[in-house]
């Protein structure tokens, strides 16, 4: 069943919009380590990019109720970008939009497992990681 | 005249006045912008130490979260002690921060760093004591609450530090603009101080001008009203004049040695009230009517008489007068009738001592008194010594005038020749009055040669 949602989210993922993609800074098939630059550094994956730019502008009970969606996974996490949708998330603590990446992550106790990340949450691997 | 030198005393009291006030405006605006940067740096000041005590309290907060995940993952209590610690540093420090919020009547920051302090509340309620009561438990769930609390603390900061950096901004441009606002007054200020300078010194100069030109006028009046020393057979004549001030050097002191006919001379001191270019005119008035009468009248009494029915009459100014010494000397007898019309500081110096020439009769133009006159030899050797009352009036430091004694002590004490002691007189006037000279001072002696020798050498 896990495995059939999975392939679901892969199609889902697949018809994304071209256009979106020229504007992310991610592309598919890009090797990327998740890691959050707030005072925690997990970061939460989500089920869905709505949930995810929900929790951005929610407030801080509305984003409660949201967390039962999410993983929290530990920084340095792998994962490889299968979707990005640019500019998706807005919020008034970001200066810019920020993209919602689609991944699927390729290390940890989560590998296999696809999800929604914000942009900001990832980064390039160093080199020769992958 | 007079209503000339009023209305140039008010133009230049008027002027001084807006000098005065202009200055005082522009100190007072320069004052004041400086008490309000003061006030707005301090303000500054105090926003900026509530961004250092910001961040410190995120770096307690950092650590309370440490010492928890410390405690969940190694159960070691140091890590309890260290987290309580920490919990008891945050709060301290928040109530430090929310004083200063306060005290800058910063609401909104305030508001904001209550929802941050009561964020933290929460967590420690929800994800700390669980943790601490039992740290075996399961840590996903409270992991996942954790990254919650952290990223909505992270949210609240963020507002902190930007209500509080925008203050500090709009402290920032409100000092810019106050400094810029000095800057324009003061050039203001400066231009109408400059403006009011320049039109000052253009009143000044004016009136410098005019009274240089007055000045100038009446010396010339006076160097050609006041006599020379004019040989008298058998006598030497001294004078001297000293001006106590610019202003004063156009007095009223006039003297005169005038040959009559025959053996006959003239000799004439006076002192005319008043002074500048109306008194300038006046000694000369005095000085050619008295010569005048004096070639038809041989008494000195009926000198001043006619001479005070003529001055009232042209003159018609019941606050002018003139104290006044008419001789007639004759240069062959030395014989030396004289008339004094209230003028006191006539002396005739002998071998034995100074003496004091007696006033025969009133001042001019005051009252139609009758005039008398008097008769004395003078001897070889004896020395008239006539002046006006800036002797006798001269003060020495203590306001203390010299009077008739001093004047006979310093004549008694004076050079032997008529120039030289006149000169004497004005040094003594000099040195005892130094710049405190209230009047003008003219002295004219007279001394008959003492020898034959004396006199075929002149």
């Amino acid at each position: 069943m896990r495995r059939v949602a999975s392939l679901l989210l892969v199609v889902v993922f697949s018809v994304t919009p071209a256009v979106a993609r020229a504007d992310c800074k991610e592309h598919r098939g890009d090797k990327v380590v998740l890691y959050s630059t707030t005072d925690d550094p997990s970061v939460l994956i989500w089920d869905s990019r709505a949930r995810l730019r929900a929790y951005y502008g929610a407030s801080f009970d509305e984003a409660q109720a949201l967390l039962p969606h999410s993983i929290l996974v530990a920084p340095g996490t792998r994962a490889t970008v299968i979707s990005c949708v640019a500019n998706y998330i807005e919020s008034p603590i970001f200066e810019q939009p920020e993209d919602a990446i689609g991944v699927v992550i390729s290390s940890g106790p989560q590998r296999g497992v696809t999800r929604w990340v914000l942009g900001n949450d990832v980064r390039s691997p160093p080199k020769g990681h992958h | 005249m007079k209503n000339e030198s009023l209305a140039n005393i008010t133009g230049t009291l008027l002027i001084t006045a807006f000098l005065v006030v202009t200055l005082a405006f522009a100190v007072q605006g320069a004052f004041e912008t400086r008490t309000e940067i003061a006030r707005t740096f301090a303000r500054q000041a105090q926003i900026q130490q509530a961004q250092i005590e910001l961040e410190e309290l995120l770096r307690l907060q950092i650590d309370e979260e440490n010492s928890l995940r410390g405690y969940s993952l190694t159960r070691d209590p140091f890590y309890v002690a260290q987290y309580h610690q920490a919990a008891a540093g945050y709060d301290a420090k928040a109530a430090g921060i929310r004083g200063i919020l306060r005290d800058q009547q910063l609401a909104g920051a305030g508001v904001l760093l209550g929802a941050y302090a009561a964020l933290q509340s929460r967590w420690r309620a929800e994800v700390a004591r669980p943790l601490l009561r039992n740290p075996r438990q399961r840590l996903v769930e409270l992991d996942k609450r954790n990254k919650l609390f952290a990223d909505y603390e992270t949210r609240t900061v963020a507002d902190v530090r930007a209500a509080l950096a925008a203050t500090e901004a709009g402290l920032v441009a409100s000092t810019q603009q106050q400094l810029n606002r000095s800057a324009y007054v003061r050039a203001f200020w400066v231009i109408v101080f400059g403006v009011l300078a320049m039109l000052f010194n253009t009143y000044r100069s004016r009136l410098n001008r005019e009274l240089e030109e007055e000045r100038t006028i009446t010396e010339i009046l006076q160097r050609a009203f006041r006599s020379e020393s004019v040989p008298l057979p058998h006598c030497e004549v001294g004078s001297a004049y000293l001006s106590a001030t610019r202003q004063v050097a156009v007095g009223g002191d006039v003297f005169d040695v005038y040959r009559l006919s025959g053996n006959r001379a003239l000799i004439l001191i006076a002192d005319i009230s008043g002074k500048g270019v109306d008194a300038a005119v006046l000694t000369a008035f005095v000085k050619f009517m008295i010569r005048a009468i004096a070639l038809r009248h041989a008494e000195p009494a009926s000198i001043l008489s006619e001479f005070n029915e003529a001055f009232s009459k042209a003159v018609g100014n019941p606050y002018l007068f003139v104290s006044m010494f008419v001789g007639i000397l004759d240069t062959t007898t030395f014989r030396l009738d004289y008339g004094s019309a209230g003028h006191d500081c006539a002396y005739l110096r002998r071998r034995d001592g100074v003496e004091q020439l007696s006033v025969t009769g009133p001042v001019v133009g005051v009252m139609e008194e009758p005039f008398y006159s008097k008769t004395i030899d003078l001897d070889p050797g004896d020395t008239l010594v006539l002046t006006t009352d800036g002797l006798t009036e001269v003060r020495n430091r203590d306001g203390k005038a010299l009077l008739g004694i001093g004047a006979m002590e310093l004549i008694e004490r004076a050079g032997t020749h008529a120039q030289e002691l006149a000169d004497d007189l004005i040094v003594a006037a000099r040195a005892r009055g130094g710049a405190r000279l209230r009047d003008d001072l003219a002295i004219l002696a007279i001394r008959v040669m003492d020898t034959e020798r004396e006199r075929v050498r002149a």
